[in-house]
């Protein structure tokens, strides 16, 4: 237990340390230097993942009405707050965090892959040999691209989802697409707290998936191993952010 | 023209060519489950490594899970001054949708990953092989504990992580909006939310089934060294995302025709 405890800190303060070496990289002009990694990782990370985020995001979206819809007709049929209640809930908590999820199991993951396999073919050997420091040439882009991308996927997951609640609103129980899409209780709150979220998910995700894939060892057996590390990890960073931002605005942007 | 319609046969044919290979492999593991023909011990491993490894972690999301539901549904308390609809926003949205999902997903991190890589791992290294030569059969010896497992498993572990989320709610609310533990949970067994826990418990016992399936057929189609393993995992976790919102959206749909 304490062993185990003991190996959790050591990794969580080298994670922090990535994290600062990345800032430190970015802050010395590594953006400019690497704007060519950066837009390719613009297109794996973003365009790559409209497929998945339209999947699970529309998906989810779907059974949410349903399942409100559902419950609610047994209380009150008055269906009238369902779509704005739901746009608030999308836009404030379902959305980003959701789509975070997404991110850090396709992306996070992707991460860990490659870096890990780069580490055990010696490709990262090769890099600190040409004088290329593995933080600036790997990490730098991926944070910056993560971090544009998850806010822009957010965005994109809360439309996707939202049309598909709209719909089976429709389909289901005849609501009208006018009472459904009203932002009455949308406030600037709400939207903040979203790109928030969004935001620090997407910085979170590449620093601790390149962690888990830097520190890979062995061959096969390690890459699996660090890679399933970085999802783990990953993953539950969004949910501890999701409490701590969800405390915070509640505490703060109301 | 002929580029997109050569992208959209090629994708085709690769969906169809995944969704075949999962649903013969789902094949084999029933056949080689009724009758019952799998190993004890390894399955008696498969139980231990699936369940005891991945309980803090899940049970560490649920409650946070919990904590994070009471606070999202403490901005409507707060506006309306309905404190009484608390527990039931809560307790519902936990136990029907976002528990099982959320586990679901941590889950599928933490154990379907770790399969996923176990196996690959096995494949490129040509362990798998070597039983086929000793006429033992890789479906049996090693795929049809680990999807028992994972089944039997994610149920119990969104039966216990539901109770865990309602406790974090609990103390959340008693911090957060200042209501008593007690009364919280006094209103989630007013709610009456059987129905929806119930619900959740089928929604976790069917993804557990679509992680196991989805993580064994990634495993077994490793190839190519540590780079394919580590893309093998990749994938795995991607498509054991889609595969739990598309059972979810199939049984909350049957859930609601029944």
């Amino acid at each position: 237990m304490t062993a185990a405890l003991a190996a959790w800190i050591d990794s969580s303060v080298r994670t922090w340390d990535l994290l600062r070496q990345t800032i430190v990289w970015i802050l010395r002009g590594a953006l400019r230097r690497r704007r060519r990694q950066v837009l390719q990782q613009l297109y794996e990370m973003g365009n790559r993942s409209v497929a998945f985020i339209t999947v699970t995001l529309g998906i989810l979206g779907m059974i949410s009405v349903f399942q409100v819809l559902k419950q609610v007709e047994k209380i009150v049929p008055d269906f009238s707050m369902i779509g704005p209640a739901f746009i608030q809930m999308m836009i404030r908590e379902f959305g980003p965090t959701i789509a975070g999820l997404m991110i850090a199991t396709r992306v996070g993951s992707g991460i860990a892959a490659e870096i890990g396999s780069m580490v055990v073919t010696e490709q990262v050997d090769a890099l600190r040999m040409c004088n290329a420091d593995p933080v600036d040439y790997l990490v730098v882009p991926r944070f910056v691209a993560c971090g544009i991308q998850s806010v822009m996927l957010s965005v994109y997951g809360v439309l996707v989802g939202v049309l598909a609640g709209a719909v089976t609103a429709y389909l289901f129980w005849n609501v009208p697409f006018e009472t459904f899409f009203r932002l009455d209780l949308v406030q600037w709150g709400d939207i903040a707290s979203g790109l928030l979220k969004a935001m620090c998910y997407g910085l979170a995700i590449p620093v601790i998936s390149a962690q888990a894939g830097l520190e890979t060892r062995g061959g096969s057996e390690g890459v699996g191993t660090s890679t399933t590390r970085a999802v783990v990890n990953a993953s539950f960073a969004v949910v501890v952010l999701d409490l701590i931002l969800s405390g915070f605005s509640y505490l703060v942007l109301f | 023209m002929t580029g997109v319609m050569a992208r959209v046969g090629r994708i085709t044919i690769n969906t169809l060519v995944v969704v075949g290979g999962m649903t013969t492999l789902l094949g084999r593991i029933l056949r080689s489950l009724f009758p019952l023909r799998c190993d004890a011990r390894e399955t008696w491993r498969a139980f231990y490594k699936v369940g005891v490894k991945s309980f803090p972690i899940v049970i560490l999301t649920a409650l946070f899970t919990g904590a994070i539901m009471v606070i999202q549904s403490g901005h409507y308390v707060h506006k309306t001054g309905a404190t009484s609809l608390l527990g039931w926003a809560a307790g519902f949205a936990v136990f029907a949708e976002i528990g099982p999902i959320l586990i679901g997903l941590m889950f599928s991190g933490r154990v379907g990953a770790n399969n996923t890589a176990e196996l690959g791992t096995m494949v490129v290294t040509e362990q798998v092989d070597a039983l086929r030569s000793l006429a033992i059969n890789p479906t049996a010896y090693l795929v049809a504990p680990r999807f028992l497992a994972m089944t039997v498993m994610l149920f119990l572990l969104t039966a216990m992580g539901d109770l865990f989320a309602l406790f974090g709610g609990a103390v959340t609310a008693k911090f957060m909006l200042d209501v008593p533990v007690w009364i919280f949970l006094q209103q989630v067994m007013d709610a009456q939310l059987l129905d929806e826990y119930l619900l959740g418990l089928v929604k976790g016992t069917v993804f557990g089934m679509s992680i196991a399936v989805v993580s064994c057929y990634y495993g077994l189609t490793a190839q190519g060294g540590a780079t394919g393993v580590g893309r093998a995992v990749n994938a795995s976790v991607v498509a054991a995302a889609i595969g739990i919102f598309v059972t979810d959206f199939v049984v909350a749909l049957m859930w609601g025709i029944l």
